[in-house]
This record gives C-alpha cells, structure tokens and sequence, in this order.
C-alpha cells in the first residue's frame, strides 16, 4: 500500500553501491590531488603551450587556457576525467543496473513481491543518485583543499557551479545507462554499448568543435550542453543546456519505464 | 472462490508456442497439481500468472482480479518460489530475508517458525549455500509473510529425500491452515501425495484435468500376461493390447472374474501392477500424438 513512499528497491541500490562508491570517490579524489599538486611543476612550460593547444587542441574546450591553474584542471581534470572517464563508469554502473538481474536471473524472485515495473526501474535509478552526489562534492572539496595546499587560486562559488552544474549531465548519463539496462539482458554486452555510447559522443562532440561545417553534430553529445571551463573560469552556467540535460534524463528515465513495464522477463 | 481463472491463456515467444489456449480454474484451499515433461509450458503458465510474460491473448484473474490491471496488489498475497532459483549472491541469507521483507507488507512474519522446519546458515552469504540451502531460503521466502497463494515451479527438485518429505508435511500442514498451493512437478510420487486435482499439460495445451481422487477410483490394476495360446486367442477387454506376446490390460472392474478367466489358459508369465499416476501420464503422453 504505502509500498510507494519506503524506497527500499532504492536503499538497497544504494547499499549494493556502497563499496564501488567509496573507491570511486577515494580514486576520483586522488586524482584531483594529483593533478593540482603537478601544476607548480609544469605551470612554465604549459604556459608556452597555450597558442598550439588552441590550435591542437580545439576539440576541448577551455584548451587556449591550459597555462592558467584553472585551465589546467579545466583540460586535465574535468574534460577528461570528469566529463569523460567518470561519464563512463557510472555509466557502466547504470547499464548493469537491470541488464545484471536479467543476466543472472535474480529479477525473477526479486519481481514476485508487491512491487510495480516502474517503480523498480524509479527506484533503481535513485538509488544510484547518491555515488554521483558523493563522488562529485567529494571532488569538489579535494580540488579545493588541493588549490589551497599549493597555493594556487580558484573561486569557491565558480568550482561549485561546476559540480552542481555537472549533476543533470550525470542524471543523464544514468538515464541513458538505465535504457541500455532494460533492453539487453546480458550485463557486460549492455556496459559496453553504454560505453560505445558516451565515446561516440565524445567524438562527435570534438568533431564538431574542430571542423565548423559539422557544429550540428554537438547537438547529439551529452556534453554540448555542460561544459565545466565556463563555470571553473568565468562562474557560468549555461542554463538551458543544463534544462536540456534533465529533460533528456527525464525522457529517458519514462521511456526505459514503458519498455520494461512491456518487456517479458525470460529466463 | 476460485483463487486462479486462466480463459484461454496463451502465449508465444515470437512464433513459438509456450502455451495455447489454457483455461483451468484453482479453488480455495486446493492443492493443485500441474503436471508435464520438461518444456511442456509449466514454468511459461506460472510465469505468465505472475505477470512475468505478457499473455497473447486470454485471461488470467487471481484472487478474482484480473492479472493486467492489478498484479502488483495480487502480489501482496502470494507466494513464489521459482523453477530456477536464483538469489542475490552478494547478500546473506537474513540480508536477503529483511530486503523481501521491507518489499511486502505483512504485520507478521512466520520467519522463525520456518526456520526451525528448513535451517539455512542465515550470517553467510549466499554466494557460499549449496543447492538445497537456497532452496530452502526459497522455501521461507516464499511462505514467510503467510500468504494465500502460494506458486512452485518443481519445488523439491534439489532437496535430499528427507527434506523433500519435511517439505511435503509442511505443505499438508499449510493446505489445512486454508492455503491454496498451485505446485508444478514431474515427479508424480509427489503430486500423488500432496495434491487434490491436477492438470496435465502437454506442449503448451492441457490435455487432462482431473480430480485425483477420481483418477484413483477409475485407475484399477493393470494385467499383463504370457499364455502358451496364441495370444489373440485370449478374451479379453476391447482396449486389451499385444506387445512382443505380452498381452496387457486395465482391469477396472471385478479382478476376480479376470484371474477366473486367466486360469482357462496356460499361463507363462503374469504380473498384476496397480495402475499409477506413472501410467495415467505415459497414458496422456502416449496416447495423442
């Protein structure tokens, strides 16, 4: 009855994530200290690299800039690793989601108690919100406390428009892991069309930024429409990328419903 | 009150058949038998009732509802235990227990009345159970939040024969507390044990659906015999067969007249069999094409 409102499907995501989280963030946070503490060493040379990589380096945004700390981190940290690797694996993560259960037929006794299709796949998705929430303020206050080791400088309030504005293209990318997750039931075969995915979008993506005439192919990346240099720099946020990202979450968080609530459980 | 009502279920997979056309009722309190070889449709049925599969066309209703529109309220009142049992690895068996029990809402739980019938390591993990461990956590699973309805895909299939016989006295036990138990077997020793009425199911159709105390009454004795005579020559029934000399045949009524009537001739070799559940099946199975 008031099955609705407990969240169990979604405590229990979250607790069988608990421990990928927790290495996921402790990585993450490595990693954000890593390449803070390497910028003292390379500031000079990276400063004379600032001409070619806006030639170079075209398809990532905020490449010009890579003299400056934020820049650096900008092209180091959160074009890469962030908007890409961590894009990857919590992508991976969500294409398992479902794909797992089908593939080791757990979902067959999981689906005899009392529970709708929907709200397994809602809760499902929920219940990962929380790695993606701890990864990314964890990171967050890691550059921070990393920048201030060093002495270098970013603005608190631009690094935290950054993270938050990184939280609807990560609902997304659980979103679209979520679809892949119910329509192929074996785990990894799922994982890695996610992952073929979020790449091809990546390519697209720098496609478009070098060659001019193929602009329109951005559209179609998740990362058009979030990029971490306007907020790391100048403390902006592109507002209606950032609408852009939760519809396409929530659209695809609905159709991924339709389909399992369709789809037959075969085992 | 039937617990069950299928009207010509029917599902495909693609184009090929799972069932066709099933139409069976269970009544409250019954413990219903159903019967079939290995992919006959059993787990297909089961698992189009629980809404796993999408029917093609038909009905089923449970409880009285119809299984489209309300299989999750129908859910709250059943209880499940799946051909190929497959649990969550990575949790432990009370782990497992707490997370089904946060799923259903029952006020009470018979948990610890089950264990003590089916113990299972409740602390280790899943992962490390053997066979019938998990087949006992499905057991409790299954029955611990006392439903009315309670669903087997060939439950005893990787339980010890003690166990299996633990398992059935529970089961007697739960159809006098009133519950309704629809149990899918191939092994007939236990239906004939357990169950009120079955059904037999033959690729994907029903073939037979009977009372089992009928079939018992009509099952009699089967006689097979050699004679010295030319085996043609014996008088027997009209359904009386000749295989390889051996002349056989159901002896439903009066056995006595058959024996009088065995001793006009030389008799080489006889044997006088109850009529199973066995032959009634092989019966079904053989008979139709």
């Amino acid at each position: 009855m008031n099955n609705h409102f407990r969240f169990k499907v979604a405590l229990q995501t979250m607790k069988d994530h608990l421990r990928i989280t927790i290495i996921l963030t402790v990585l993450f946070m490595a990693i954000a200290v890593m390449y803070s503490v390497v910028y003292p060493a390379f500031k000079d040379i990276m400063k004379g690299l600032g001409p070619m990589m806006d030639e170079q380096f075209r398809f990532i945004p905020g490449a010009q800039d890579i003299g400056t700390f934020v820049g650096f981190l900008n092209m180091e940290l959160y074009q890469i690793f962030w908007l890409l690797i961590m894009a990857i694996i919590i992508g991976f993560i969500a294409a398992s989601l479902i794909s797992k259960e089908l593939e080791s037929k757990t979902i067959d006794l999981f689906m005899s108690n009392p529970i709708s299709r929907k709200q397994i796949i809602f809760e499902k998705y929920l219940g990962l919100i929380p790695t993606i929430l701890i990864i990314n303020f964890a990171t967050m206050f890691m550059v921070y406390g990393a920048t201030i080791a060093i002495n270098e400088e970013i603005k608190f309030e631009n690094l935290f428009l950054a993270h938050v504005a990184s939280i609807p293209y990560f609902l997304a990318v659980i979103s679209i892991g979520i679809l892949i997750s119910v329509l192929i039931d074996e785990k990894m075969r799922a994982s890695i069309i996610m992952i073929s995915i979020l790449v091809g979008m990546f390519i697209l993506r720098s496609i478009s930024l070098m060659i001019p005439d193929y602009k329109s192919l951005g559209y179609v990346s998740l990362s058009h429409y979030f990029n971490p240099y306007d907020s790391l720099k100048y403390g902006k946020i592109d507002e209606v990328g950032i609408i852009v990202l939760l519809v396409v979450a929530i659209q695809i968080l609905f159709i991924s419903m339709v389909i399992f609530e369709h789809r037959d459980i075969t085992v | 009150m039937n617990i069950i009502e299928t009207k010509n279920l029917t599902k495909y997979y693609k184009k090929i058949r799972g069932i066709e056309k099933l139409t069976f009722t269970v009544k409250e309190g019954e413990v219903f038998g159903f019967l079939g070889p290995n992919g006959s449709g059993k787990t297909t049925t089961i698992r189009t009732l629980l809404g796993l599969l999408q029917p093609k066309s038909g009905e089923a209703y449970i409880f009285g509802k119809n299984i489209k529109d309300s299989i999750v309220e129908i859910k709250q009142n059943i209880g499940y235990i799946p051909g190929d049992l497959n649990l969550y690895g990575h949790l432990t068996g009370k782990q497992l227990l707490d997370y089904f029990k946060s799923l259903r809402n029952s006020k009470d739980y018979l948990t610890d009345n089950l264990l003590e019938i089916f113990e299972v390591p409740l602390d280790r993990k899943i992962k490390g159970y053997s066979k019938g461990m998990k087949q006992k956590l499905g057991i409790i699973q299954a029955f611990m939040h006392d439903p009315q309805l309670i669903i087997m895909d060939e439950p005893t299939s990787s339980l010890d024969p003690l166990l299996q016989q633990k398992f059935y006295e529970f089961l007697l036990k739960e159809k006098k507390r009133g519950k309704t138990l629809f149990f899918s077997s191939h092994i007939l020793s236990e239906v004939d044990k357990i169950c009120d009425r079955i059904g037999i199911i033959k690729d994907g159709t029903l073939v037979a659906l009977e009372n089992i105390d009928s079939l018992k009454k009509k099952k009699g004795k089967i006689i097979k015999l050699r004679i010295k005579e030319k085996p043609e020559t014996f008088k027997g029934p009209k359904d009386m067969s000749i295989k390889d000399g051996w002349i056989q045949f159901i002896a439903t009524d009066d056995i006595d007249q058959w024996v009088k009537k065995i001793s006009e001739y030389t008799i080489l070799d006889l044997e006088i069999n109850e009529f199973s559940l066995e032959d009634i099946f092989i019966h079904y199975y053989e008979e139709k094409p």
